[in-house]
C-alpha cells in the first residue's frame, strides 16, 4: 500500500468548485474563497457566447482545470477527432493543467441519453478504453484522467470489481484517476461494496484530482430501499467527508473540486462545503 | 456497439420510462440486466431531457393541462434523443406537437400559436446572447474594425437599413400576445392573424404586432438598402430601430 509518509512529503491538495454560468457574478465576487475553478470544456464549446466569454475572462485571474462531459469514451466507436481537437485548442487557452473525462458512455450513433452509462466491467472494455486514452493522449498537450461515475445499473457481464478495472485502465494507459468521492460512495451504499476497500485498492499515484459533491435518495415502486442519486444539489454527505479524509490519508490530490449543479442559489452551502472541505485538508495536514 | 444501441433504445423507450407494455425488453441482448434499475437510469435521463424541454415551453406545457402526460408519452415513443441541447430538444418537441395537432386539434386552438412564440423566443435569446456577449467583451479583447475617417457621418441618419438578423418574424392565428403578458386563467385570445416581430433587447423579450406592410418590409430587408430607396420612411424607420427590428449603419 502506498506509505502515508511519501504521501505527506506532497502538497496541499487546492479547493474550488465546478464553475457554473447561473452563478458566475457570484462567483466573481467570491473569487478569493477558492484556489481555482473547475470549466466544463463542453460550455466552452457548445455554450453560448456570453456563457464562453465569462469563462474566458476568468483565465489569469485563477487557475482553471478542465474537465468534459461530451467525449462518451465508452461508445463503441471510434473518437471524434474534431471534437478532441476542439478540446485540445480549448486546454491550451486555458492554460489548464489537465483535461478529464468519465469513464463511461453517453451516446450511440442516432441516440443521445445526454446521461453518463457505465461499462461492461471487462478485460475487454478496458483494452478498448485503453486504446482510445492513448488516442487522446496524443491529441491533448496534458495529462488526461478518467473519472470515476455514479452508475444505477451493472452490466451482467462484469468481472472485474471496480478498483480492478480502474486500475487496470489507468496502468496500462498512463492516465490518471479523477476520484469522485462521491460518486463512490453512492456506488457503495447502492451497490452493496465497502468504499474503504475500494480506496485501499486502488494503485498508488492515481488520483490525481478528486470531485465531491451532494445528492438525494430517491424512492421507487420497484425498489425495495431507497436509492442515492447523484444529482449535485445537496450539501456534501459527512459519510464522504469521512471518506474525502481517508483519501488525503492514502493519496495526494492535487486539488479538490466541490460540483454543484442544482439548487445554485444556496450559495451559502456552497461556501460552507468548501469550508468543509478545507477542515478536511487542514486535518490531513495537521497529521502529516 | 448492437448492445450499447439495445440498451440506449430501452432506455429512452416508454417501456423502460414509464412502465408500459412493449417489446423493446424482450430483446435477447439485454437479458441479464437489473430492469428495476435499469427503470432508474431510464427515468433520470427522461426527467432531466423533460427539464431542458420544459425551460423552453413554460407556457404551453401550463397550458397542455390534463393532456400534459399523454401527450409526453407519445412524444417519447416518436422523438427519442439524439442531441444534448436543450433547443434541440424543444425543437424535437415543437415538431411533433405541431404535427400531432394537425390531425388532432388541440383544445385551446390557439396552444399552436404559443408554442411557436415560445420556441422563437428561445431562439432569438440564443441568437442575441451571442452579440451580446461580443458587445460586452472588454475593448482590449474586441476585434477593431476602424472606419476610415473620411467615410464618418456627418449627421445621425442612416445611409442603410436591413433586418436586424436576430428578430424572428412569425404570424399567429390568434393574438396571444397577451399570454406573454401574464393574462392567464380565463383568458381567451381572439382569432385574427396576427404578423409578429419578436425582438430581445436590454435584457428583455418584446413581442411587436406589426402591419403587414411593415412585416412584409421587415422581411424583405435581408441584405443592407439604401435608406434613399425607402422614400418618406424616415419615421418608421427611427421607430423600427428603436424596437430593435433595423440595424442601421451610416
Amino acid at each position: 500500500m502506498f506509505s502515508v509518509a511519501k504521501a505527506d512529503r506532497r502538497r496541499r491538495p487546492a479547493v474550488g468548485i465546478g464553475y457554473r454560468s447561473a452563478i458566475a457574478e457570484w462567483t466573481r465576487a467570491n473569487l478569493k474563497c477558492f484556489d481555482l475553478l473547475e470549466v466544463t470544456i463542453d460550455h466552452c464549446i457548445y455554450g453560448s457566447a456570453t456563457q464562453r466569454a465569462e469563462i474566458f475572462d476568468f483565465v489569469g485571474s485563477i487557475p482553471i482545470n478542465a474537465h468534459g462531459i461530451g467525449l462518451s469514451i465508452g461508445t463503441d466507436v471510434p473518437l471524434d477527432l474534431a471534437y478532441l481537437d476542439q478540446v485540445a485548442a480549448i486546454v491550451e487557452q486555458l492554460h489548464a493543467p489537465t483535461y478529464s473525462e468519465h469513464l463511461a458512455f453517453t451516446r450511440v450513433p442516432g441516440r443521445d441519453l445526454a446521461n453518463l452509462l457505465p461499462l461492461p466491467k471487462t478485460i475487454a472494455a478496458a483494452e478498448s478504453i485503453i486504446a482510445k486514452v492513448r488516442t487522446v493522449q496524443s491529441r491533448i498537450g496534458v495529462p488526461f484522467l478518467l473519472e470515476n461515475i455514479s452508475y444505477a445499473f451493472e452490466w451482467p457481464d462484469s468481472n472485474l470489481s471496480d478498483a480492478d478495472f480502474l486500475n487496470l485502465i489507468c496502468r496500462e494507459s498512463g492516465a490518471g484517476l479523477l476520484l469522485d468521492v462521491e460518486n463512490l460512495y453512492l456506488n457503495a451504499q447502492n451497490h452493496d461494496f465497502d468504499a474503504y476497500e475500494f480506496l485501499d485498492s486502488l494503485s498508488p499515484d492515481t488520483v490525481r484530482e478528486i470531485h465531491m459533491a451532494g445528492g438525494i435518495a430517491i424512492s421507487d415502486d420497484g425498489l425495495q430501499r431507497s436509492f442515492l442519486a447523484d444529482t449535485h444539489s445537496h450539501p456534501v454527505p459527512d459519510e464522504t467527508l469521512d471518506l474525502l479524509e481517508y483519501a488525503l490519508s492514502l493519496y495526494s490530490p492535487q486539488t479538490i473540486i466541490l460540483e454543484r449543479d442544482d439548487r445554485l442559489d444556496e450559495t451559502g452551502e456552497i461556501l460552507a462545503d468548501v469550508a468543509r472541505i478545507r477542515l478536511c485538508v487542514d486535518q490531513w495536514s495537521k497529521h502529516a | 456497439m448492437d448492445r450499447q444501441t439495445r440498451l440506449l433504445e430501452y432506455l429512452t423507450s416508454r417501456e423502460a420510462i414509464f412502465g408500459d407494455v412493449g417489446s423493446t425488453s424482450r430483446n435477447p441482448l439485454l437479458q441479464g440486466f437489473d430492469r428495476a434499475l435499469l427503470h432508474i437510469e431510464a427515468r433520470f435521463s427522461h426527467e432531466k431531457r423533460m427539464e431542458k424541454i420544459a425551460a423552453v415551453f413554460p407556457k404551453t406545457f401550463a397550458l397542455l393541462g390534463d393532456d400534459r402526460d399523454a401527450i409526453v408519452r407519445e412524444f417519447v415513443h416518436a422523438c427519442p434523443p439524439f442531441d444534448i441541447s436543450r433547443l434541440e430538444n424543444a425543437r424535437q418537441l415543437y415538431n411533433f406537437l405541431i404535427s400531432r395537432w394537425e390531425n388532432r386539434p388541440p383544445a385551446l386552438r390557439y396552444l399552436p400559436d404559443v408554442a411557436t412564440c415560445e420556441l422563437a423566443i428561445a431562439q432569438v435569446r440564443i441568437g442575441a446572447d451571442s452579440r451580446l456577449a461580443v458587445a460586452k467583451r472588454p475593448a482590449h479583447k474586441r476585434p477593431t474594425h476602424k472606419r476610415p475617417t473620411h467615410n464618418r457621418p456627418t449627421h445621425n441618419r442612416p445611409s442603410e437599413i436591413r433586418r436586424n438578423p436576430l428578430i424572428a418574424l412569425l404570424h399567429t392565428r390568434f393574438d396571444v400576445r397577451p399570454i406573454f403578458e401574464g393574462k392567464w386563467g380565463d383568458f381567451s385570445p381572439i382569432e385574427r392573424v396576427v404578423p409578429l416581430a419578436i425582438s430581445f433587447r436590454a435584457g428583455e423579450i418584446g413581442i411587436f404586432e406589426l402591419t403587414p406592410e411593415v412585416f412584409n418590409l421587415l422581411a424583405a430587408l435581408d441584405a443592407w438598402v439604401a435608406v434613399d430607396e425607402l422614400p418618406n420612411a424616415e419615421g418608421l424607420i427611427a421607430d423600427l430601430g428603436e424596437a430593435g427590428l433595423l440595424e442601421e449603419r451610416r
